[in-house]
């Protein structure tokens, strides 16, 4: 039957398109009506392909109500209608598509085709949304057969691709029918040139179709199975003793190892005046006396007898282990095996591709986030421990703006500037109040720092809660760039890699192109020298200290962007932002850029090669971080020789 | 007469500039030698070198009768084989007095473990009396060596150099900042030291250097330009043209 | 530097006087053996205080003397705890375990202990099975054996790998506390075999002494920490008042200088930072079982760098000092954060205490840092008239900077 329902489309797509042909489809009801009325699957088949070839526009709608149970014979005149519930009753639409009133449910009498009959309408419905002239409707029949996939779906389809005109429905409609075909299509061949045909395709759906066909199942058996046989098993090596005695228990080839429970219960309940077959109990603390008593028991009959070492060995030892393929056909599955190991290399090197971009978007982070530290301890000398607070202080400038400026891309464009303006203040103060008095002292100024950052965080906690507050990106920063299923990136990311390289080249047109930059640089290399030319240091420093506290302002509405404002946000970074410096060395711009790129991709790397545990990936990069310093200790990119001091 | 110190062929770069150009360079067991040359000629890279501070790129530096390689050696352990170095500027600890700068200076074991088990001897707190009766600071062995005077540091540094009982002594610019009867001093303190030892001495200043008395060494852009005596290196032309054209 | 150690160091002596006299104090306050006026839980603080300045005198010793702002001593401490934890722990529920399976009417086999041991403890990690870990765990010699070498050992690892480097300064101060950091963070891992941020839990109830009462339980721990501490001053003032206090000290001040007198530097950094570990080690044994639990929060950065603080606030560069600091500022830190203080009201808001005492403790270091950088103790300077040199040698001329700069790269 399906054949000639297939037959019979095949002729009407290779027949010109009748022009119009309104109302052939209520002719073709009305000739058919006794099997229409009391349909069977056997026979329905010519009548719907009647329909479905008709080429009336009705036709359709005449097999989806019918498919529906919206077919109705009104009782009384005995005429057909397409039935819409409104209200408590039905709107009637005539066969040739004029409206005929309405009707109560009482009137009317559905016709009610049974599941084979639905089957076979809906099939034919496919046909016609899949060549629907409204290309929407086209990619929308599509995206429905490819959510849930059906073998019936194949030859619809199929049928409908010779007169697809769009090309980017007919490739689209050309992959679906591959992945349809290597799971449903009956000859083996066909299937087979379908999965070479789909190529390294890396999609998702490829991947789920070409999954099942490698499934496998563990079987025990005393001799090969006749299915199709992945690969032999070898205790020991490919599965554990314990594992392989339990598939023999499972396929009831094996008794049931005693467990230790089960002993101890048997043990317990043949306690006859102090003694278990013979030995007393206080002497029953190790597994060999159990062994002994119970043994004892099995002999006297009081327990079943279960098997022992030597006899699971013998039972493991007289069977076979086997992975077997789900799929019978062995063409398949090998063709299948090999698609998936091309689509697995291609799917690693895209991943390698987005973890790059993984890699630096973190690298940025950690750059705008160490940028500043950088700076400040390369012209100063002086680790600012406060500087995770001034990220902080940053983020929540973020927020406090947007409390006042509800537009998300105006309170941003406030944010960025005022953030700056804030913590820039804040590290002039901090510069002048307590850094300026403990020149010379660096392990001093650390822990005068860390002072700060205790009580600025606590502050923060005091003022803002404990609670995350939220900073919000416009929606333009919403979504991710996708390159294809695996590479993608999302937009905030952009943004603030783009961020970050804005900041680099200010920093290089600072260093190299300014006043203050020169002045800097000077002090860095020489600072009594640079004093003795007319350099103010006391002003170089408040300038590049309070510039590196803007910057962690910066960094921290940025950071915010994407992650939780809490009090306790900056000293999540802190750490990772010392280690930029340190791995990157000092005084050079350069070098942070490479420190956090460094930082970045490490941890990303660490992070994929053990995915589970993000906390295992830090504990590691630190390690690693400590051996780098053994063969760097200053840095990527040292100042050497007789200005690195020593 | 074997060298107690050789140095040859020694080079070595900073970022691409030579600082030190094949230089070669030897003294005897019991010699006073004057280093002399203009700025950047490479005078305290050289002595880097030999302390162990700088790494050379190339060349070989041994020392003592057994012509031990210095290259591999750490500036501990190459001070402990008996090179002592004092610095331009006086380097003592101002914390703590001048018994225990003394005591630290004064030779024995170094290693951590026999040092925390060490206590002083009879003899050995003699030997810091004697050393500081050397320098004239016997009054001040309980003061903090941070309330001497500039010249009294330079004294008390130059004892402890004695306590460690080097063989070979560097020297850098040891008058700086002394008055003419300290220099006196100074002169005869360098010229009898190097009765029994090696003495090299860098310095600026021609006067001190012609009291000395001693074989002169040149260097100029990291190499020896001219030895011998003084008055045979200064009418050296090339000495001079290198005194004169670089001022 | 003929007279005896004691006899040169009269402040030992004084230090010592005063332990003995508060600890017979205490004795004689406490529930457990004398008047009651002071209760368990305050004598159990009163003990791990004790514990705490023993730590910051290894601070004191490995910051104030040689010179090394180590921001990672909090870890040894820690680990002690943890070490010492998983005795307690094991033998403790061991007894459970034992009492539990004797219900069944059979004796339990040592590997039905095991298992079940294994289970009880590491139930809230979801697995059952005892790492490896833990193989000396039932063992209160091997365990103490452990206790002190596994932290002494990764104090040696560490320091030798960052010693060798030359790693200095704020450099090492950074590798110091990114050390701490990943232990802490592995630590926090489920599959550490440590319970993950569960921790170690129960330790106050010692195996065997199930009758007996925490009263006396605190007392007797009160006198190890006062014991401890006692010989651990003894032991570090007698280290530091010889020659080779005088290297580290010298160390400290300028490393290149006594490394061209022939001391190897390096190997005097290393002793100090494993002697110090191992003394921050012994202080935690004895800390975590008053405590009574520990998870790897206690082994944040942060912990350390408390430490540091105490030790500035008491005075750097003498151990009583430290002591004085460590006592101060964590006793003043648990009556801040009690909640028992009343709150300050102010109009419409009230402060409260618990909220404000970290402000008030970071401002306070700051101002010790700059004001008074010889911190409380100090104090007795001023009171005994011992001054700082009174005439510094003359400004060392336009080079003077460049040494700060120096300092400051390394």
């Amino acid at each position: 039957m399906r054949l000639t329902a297939l037959l019979a489309a095949a002729l009407f797509w290779l027949a010109p398109v009748p022009a119009l042909a309104e109302g052939e489809a209520a002719a073709i009801v009305a000739a058919n009506r006794d099997q229409i009325e009391k349909p069977s699957r056997q026979s329905i088949g010519q009548v719907v392909t009647a329909l479905a070839a008709s080429g009336d526009p009705m036709a359709d709608d005449i097999l989806a109500a019918w498919a529906e149970k919206r077919l109705v014979v009104r009782k009384a005149d005995q005429a057909l209608f397409l039935a819409t519930p409104e209200g408590d009753g039905f709107a009637l639409t005539a066969l040739d598509g004029t409206p005929a009133g309405t009707a109560a449910k009482a009137e009317l009498t559905a016709l009610k085709p049974n599941a084979g009959v639905r089957s076979v309408i809906s099939s034919a419905l496919v046909q016609f949304t899949l060549s629907d002239p409204d290309p929407a409707k086209r990619r929308a029949a599509l995206d429905s057969i490819a959510r849930d996939t059906s073998p019936e779906t194949l030859a619809p389809l199929r049928a409908s691709i010779p007169t697809e005109d769009d090309p980017g429905l007919r490739a689209q409609k050309e992959r679906l029918e591959r992945i349809l075909a290597l799971r449903f299509d009956p000859d083996s061949a066909a299937r087979v040139a379908a999965i070479r045909a789909l190529g390294t395709d890396t999609a998702l759906d490829t991947r789920a179709a070409l999954n099942p066909l490698v499934a496998t199942t563990r079987i025990a058996a005393l001799k090969a199975p006749g299915g199709n046989v992945a690969r032999v098993l070898v205790p020991g090596r490919d599965l554990t003793e314990a594992e392989a005695y339990d598939l023999l228990v499972a396929a009831n080839l094996a008794p049931a190892r005693l467990t230790a429970e089960d002993q101890r219960a048997a043990l317990v309940a043949n306690i006859v005046e102090g003694k278990v077959g013979g030995v007393p109990v206080a002497d029953l603390n190790t597994e060999a006396a159990r062994d002994r008593a119970y043994t004892a028991l099995e002999a006297s009959g009081a327990v079943p007898v279960a098997a022992t070492d030597d006899e699971a060995a013998k039972v493991l030892a007289a069977h076979r282990f086997y992975d077997v393929f789900t799929e019978p056909d062995p063409a398949v599955t090998t063709a299948a095996t090999d698609a998936l190991a091309k689509i697995d290399r291609k799917v690693a090197a895209m991943q390698a591709v987005d973890l790059g971009l993984d890699a630096l978007s973190l690298a940025a982070i950690y750059f705008l986030a160490a940028i500043g530290l950088a700076i400040t301890f390369g012209v100063m000398g002086v680790i600012n421990m406060a500087h995770g607070e001034f990220i902080t202080i940053g983020a929540y400038t973020g927020y406090v703006v947007q409390l006042f400026v509800p537009d998300y891309t105006l309170s941003l464009l406030v944010a960025l500037p005022l953030a700056f303006a804030v913590t820039f203040a804040a590290g002039v103060a901090m510069e002048r109040l307590v850094i300026s008095h403990l020149y010379r002292r660096p392990l001093e100024t650390l822990l005068a720092t860390f002072g700060i950052s205790i009580a600025l965080q606590q502050i923060l906690k005091n003022v803002f809660g404990t609670q995350a507050r939220p900073l919000t990106a416009p929606a333009w920063l919403d979504g991710a760039l996708t390159f294809n299923d695996v590479v993608s990136i999302s937009y905030i990311r952009i943004a603030i890699f783009l961020l970050a390289l804005l900041f680099l080249l200010f920093f290089l047109w600072l260093m190299k192109r300014t006043r203050l930059g020169l002045e800097a640089r000077a002090v860095t290399q020489n600072p009594a020298m640079a004093a003795s030319m007319g350099i103010n240091p006391d002003r170089i420093a408040m300038l590049t200290f309070g510039l590196g506290s803007g910057i962690a302002g910066i960094a921290g509405v940025a950071i915010g962007l994407y992650a939780k404002v809490t009090s306790e946000m900056g000293a999540d970074y802190i750490v990772q932002s010392f280690m930029t410096v340190v791995v990157g060395g000092v005084g050079n711009v350069w070098g942070t850029l490479a420190g956090a790129t460094m930082i970045g991709s490490l941890q990303k790397l660490i992070e994929f090669l053990n995915p589970s545990n993000t906390l295992a990936a830090q504990t590691y990069m630190i390690l690693f971080i400590i051996l780098f310093i053994q063969f760097r200790p200053r840095g990527i990119i040292a100042l050497r020789g007789r200005a690195a001091g020593d | 007469m074997t060298a107690l110190l050789e140095v040859s062929g020694v080079s070595v770069s900073f970022d691409g500039f030579r600082a030190i150009n094949n230089l070669s360079f030897s003294i005897g067991p019991a010699e006073l030698r004057a280093i002399i040359g203009p700025n950047g000629a490479g005078k305290t890279t050289f002595m880097d070198i030999i302390t162990g501070k700088t790494r050379p790129d190339s060349g070989t530096v041994t020392f003592g009768p057994r012509s031990i390689s210095l290259l591999g050696l750490n500036e501990a352990r190459i001070a402990r084989e008996g090179i002592g170095r004092k610095f331009q500027r006086p380097t003592v600890f101002e914390d703590q007095t001048v018994e225990a700068n003394l005591i630290l200076a004064l030779k024995a074991a170094r290693s951590p473990w026999k040092v925390l088990f060490w206590s002083p001897k009879p003899a050995d707190l003699a030997r810091v009396r004697a050393l500081a009766n050397e320098v004239g600071l016997s009054g001040h062995l309980q003061r903090k060596s941070g309330e001497l005077s500039h010249g009294q540091k330079q004294w008390l540094e130059i004892a402890m150099l004695l306590a460690q009982e080097p063989r070979l002594l560097l020297v850098d610019e040891p008058v700086a900042g002394m008055t003419p009867a300290e220099r006196a001093q100074t002169t005869d303190l360098l010229v009898n030291l190097a009765q029994d030892r090696a003495v090299v001495v860098v310095e600026h200043d021609m006067d001190f250097v012609r009291r000395l008395d001693c074989r002169v060494t040149v260097l100029h852009e990291g190499a020896v330009l001219a030895e011998g005596s003084l008055d045979h290196v200064t009418r050296d032309p090339q000495v001079v043209s290198v005194y004169l054209g670089r001022g | 530097m003929t007279r005896s150690f004691l006899a040169r160091t009269p402040s030992v002596l004084i230090f010592l006087a005063a332990l003995a006299v508060f600890t017979l104090a205490i004795t004689l306050l406490s529930e457990g053996f004398g008047a009651g006026l002071i209760s368990t839980s305050f004598v159990k603080t009163l003990g791990k205080t004790l514990c705490l300045c023993l730590v910051a005198l290894a601070m004191d010793l490995v910051w104030g003397y040689a010179g090394i702002l180590s921001l990672g001593h909090m870890a040894f401490f820690a680990l002690g705890g943890y070490m010492i934890g998983m005795w307690l722990m094991y033998a403790r529920t061991e007894e459970i375990v034992v009492t539990a399976l004797a219900q069944g009417g059979l004796p339990a086999t040592p590997e039905e202990v095991q298992q079940g041991i294994a289970t009880q403890i590491f139930g809230v990690v979801g697995s059952s099975e005892l790492p490896a870990i833990w193989t000396f765990a039932h063992s209160l010699p091997l365990q103490l054996t452990l206790a002190l070498s596994v932290p002494g050992l990764l104090a040696l690892v560490f320091g030798w790998l960052a010693f060798r480097a030359r790693v200095t300064g704020v450099y090492l101060s950074i590798l110091t506390q990114a050390m701490t950091l990943a232990l802490a963070l592995y630590l926090f891992q489920n599959d550490s075999g440590l319970r993950g941020n569960n921790g170690l839990s129960g330790l106050q109830n010692l195996p065997g002494l199930t009758d007996t009462s925490q009263d006396l339980v605190s007392v007797w721990f009160f006198w190890a920490s006062a014991l401890a501490l006692g010989l651990g001053y003894l032991a570090l003032a007698w280290v530091v008042s010889g020659k080779f206090g005088s290297v580290i000290r010298a160390i400290r001040d300028d490393e290149a200088r006594v490394r061209f007198l022939g001391y190897p530097v390096e190997a005097y950094k290393l002793f100090v930072f494993t002697l110090t570990a191992l003394v921050a080690t012994l202080a935690g044994v004895l800390y975590y079982p008053q405590a009574g639990i520990i998870n790897p929060a206690e082994l944040a950065p942060i912990a350390s760098i408390y430490l540091a603080v105490w030790v500035a606030i008491g005075g750097r560069g003498r151990l009583y000092g430290a002591v004085i600091g460590a006592g101060f500022v964590s006793l003043l830190s648990s009556l801040f954060t009690s909640g028992r203080l009343p709150d300050i009201p102010l109009g419409p808001v009230s402060i409260a205490w618990v909220d404000w005492w970290l402000v008030i403790l970071g401002f306070s270091f700051v101002a010790v840092t700059l004001l008074a950088p010889k911190g409380i103790g100090g104090l007795f300077d001023r009171f005994l008239h011992i001054g700082t040199p009174d005439r510094k040698g003359a400004p060392l001329g336009p080079d003077d900077g460049s040494l700060q700069e120096q300092e400051a790269q390394e």
